[in-house]
């Protein structure tokens, strides 16, 4: 849909306004906080360009605005579209939570089943256990990925690597500008 | 016709236990049986079947018959199958010969079942019949349970349980290894073509589905993930995304800090950056992403943005110097100040938002006029992968 270069430029000129927008009530603030804002505003900027479109996004403003002062931060930052940002993902997120009780009962189900399948195998040859050891792996480094990815705990596997691609896209989306923008500001302050 | 098949396989055993006949009398046996089966819908059949636990070890006798002759032409994976077969024959050749008619029969059920039509979002109103219903679903079950491994179905048939659900987990493999290629003809479902040789049950090919759509997107994220294409395996490859994701955002966290130490109030300025001519530096830090030919497969439509993006990325290394120099040219536009610092009281007296926009609209038709397609969203994707395409092929 956008090729990366409008991706970043989009990226680049939401994160200068959320900065803008915050850095006009305080005047100082010491390096975390700092950091903390530009990271802040960074990862709406870009969850905002998606505009709610991937659960990823979504998960990401929702994680944003849970605490409380985040959320002030966070609607600053976002700027006069914030609330009906916030409204959008919280009715998306609330379906997300009703999602994760049925997911979970459905989970505990089928561990349920599959011990019991598991204890009547009183002897499995070699290429079973290599297969269900292979399939331990897979599952393992799945629920590690989906704790990597914002609001990828309650996602089947089609969807979460969908999700992935999409978030990778944006990392490195973001990473680039950063990094140039680093670079810049160094080669600026040493002139 | 019941009768059909346990003559058949009598003729198969006949001659030294089915090793000596060629595949293709064996397919062709097979072949006529099922025509003939296919007429029949057993319904009745089949709870009787179900309730009877004298089954299993007779099915398994006649399954392993027919499964031996196998690897002359299964094409999938089966090739672990028929080598743990001599191990189930062996166990099951002193078993019984008899009761060939409840085998068929229970056969017959099965392959009558294997040319419903097949839905492949629909689980649970899946088959015609009502009786199937609750052993289909719980063949699903079993087969979700052990995924696609036909050997670990394989091994609970040599176990000498004649147990409810074995019986169950005996008559899939059956419909499995009896199958052929069947045909959806149902309107407004998908339609998804069984393999030679697999199961036709609507779990399975819509699991089969799920699974080579997930293989699929695997492949993107090969694509996308550098030093993915090594590693082969759902294992593996989930290894090296997972180390990309992190190692990404460790940067991000790393970039922001860094960012936080330079500037002292937080205010970026942009102008003199590109005053400075910096970017073009830049762009030489910008990722290369190889082999995008893969990615412009115009029936994957859905994840747009990394495909698009991957796709593009090529291009967009030359191109970028241009496109930040129109960025600048569209930040200063509205920006007259001889100095050279943005402060926050500046940017709200120039409303941002509408200039903002405006000032990507301008971006957007210099892109177009500079040769390049940048798909609108209300554009249709595939003009867009084409011109992609074109692009790439000049």
């Amino acid at each position: 849909m956008r090729s990366p270069s409008s991706l970043k430029q989009e990226f680049l000129k939401r994160w200068m306004r959320g900065l803008q927008r915050c850095t006009s009530s305080k005047k100082d603030m010491n390096v975390l906080e700092r950091k903390k804002v530009i990271k802040l505003s960074a990862d709406l900027a870009i969850a905002s360009a998606r505009n709610g479109t991937t659960s990823w996004s979504r998960a990401l403003i929702a994680n944003a605005s849970r605490d409380n002062d985040n959320r002030i931060l966070a609607e600053r930052i976002l700027g006069p579209e914030s609330d009906i940002l916030i409204k959008r993902v919280s009715t998306s997120v609330g379906t997300v939570s009703c999602n994760r009780k049925i997911r979970s009962k459905k989970i505990l189900k089928r561990s349920c089943n599959s011990v019991r399948r598991v204890r009547k195998g009183t002897h499995l040859p070699q290429k079973v256990l290599a297969k269900s050891i292979a399939k331990r792996l897979v599952q393992k480094r799945t629920q590690i990925l989906k704790r990597l990815v914002p609001g990828g705990e309650f996602m089947d596997e089609l969807s979460l690597i969908e999700e992935t691609l999409d978030y990778i896209a944006y990392l490195r989306a973001q990473v680039d500008v950063m990094r140039c923008i680093a670079s810049a500001t160094e080669l600026i302050n040493h002139d | 016709m019941n009768r059909a098949l346990p003559e058949m396989l009598h003729c198969l055993s006949g001659p030294g236990n089915g090793t000596d006949i060629t595949v293709l009398e064996r397919q062709r046996t097979r072949v006529k049986w099922q025509h003939q089966e296919q007429q029949n819908y057993f319904v009745g059949n089949f709870q009787d079947l179900v309730g009877d636990g004298r089954c299993g070890s007779v099915l398994r006798h006649v399954v392993t018959h027919s499964v031996k002759p196998d690897p002359g032409f299964e094409m999938n994976s089966t090739i672990t199958r028929t080598s743990s077969c001599p191990h189930t024959e062996a166990q099951v050749a002193p078993e019984a010969k008899g009761k060939v008619s409840e085998p068929a029969e229970k056969m017959s059920s099965t392959v009558g079942r294997e040319s419903y039509k097949k839905r492949k979002a629909d689980k649970v109103q899946n088959t015609k019949v009502v009786a199937e219903d609750d052993a289909k679903d719980k063949r699903s079950k079993v087969c979700a349970e052990e995924g696609e491994s036909k050997i670990t179905t394989e091994q609970t048939r040599t176990k000498n349980t004649t147990t409810h659900p074995n019986n169950r987990e005996t008559s899939a493999d059956t419909s499995r290894e009896n199958s052929k290629a069947s045909e959806v003809q149902k309107p407004d479902y998908i339609h998804v073509r069984a393999r030679r040789g697999q199961a036709t049950d609507s779990h399975s090919l819509a699991e089969r589905v799920r699974r080579e759509k997930i293989s699929e997107r695997m492949k993107y994220l090969q694509d996308l993930v550098p030093g993915c294409n090594k590693v082969t395996g759902k294992a593996g490859m989930l290894d090296e995304i997972i180390n990309y994701v992190q190692s990404l955002q460790r940067q991000v966290e790393f970039l922001s800090m860094k960012l936080a130490t330079v500037n002292p109030r937080l205010d970026f300025n942009i102008e003199d950056l590109f005053a400075k001519e910096i970017f073009p530096a830049c762009s030489a830090n910008f990722p290369t992403i190889g082999s995008s030919s893969e990615m412009t497969n115009p029936a994957y439509l859905q994840i747009n943005p990394a495909q698009q993006m991957v796709a593009c990325c090529g291009l967009e290394m030359g191109v970028n110097t241009p496109d930040l120099m129109a960025l600048r040219r569209t930040i200063s536009a509205p920006v007259s100040l001889p100095e050279t610092y943005f402060d926050a009281s500046c940017f709200t007296q120039l409303q941002p938002p509408s200039t903002w926009d405006a000032d990507l609209q301008n971006l957007f038709n210099l892109d177009s006029n500079q040769g390049r397609s940048i798909s609108f969203p209300s554009q249709p994707f595939t003009g867009s992968i084409e011109a992609s395409n074109l692009k790439m092929e000049t």
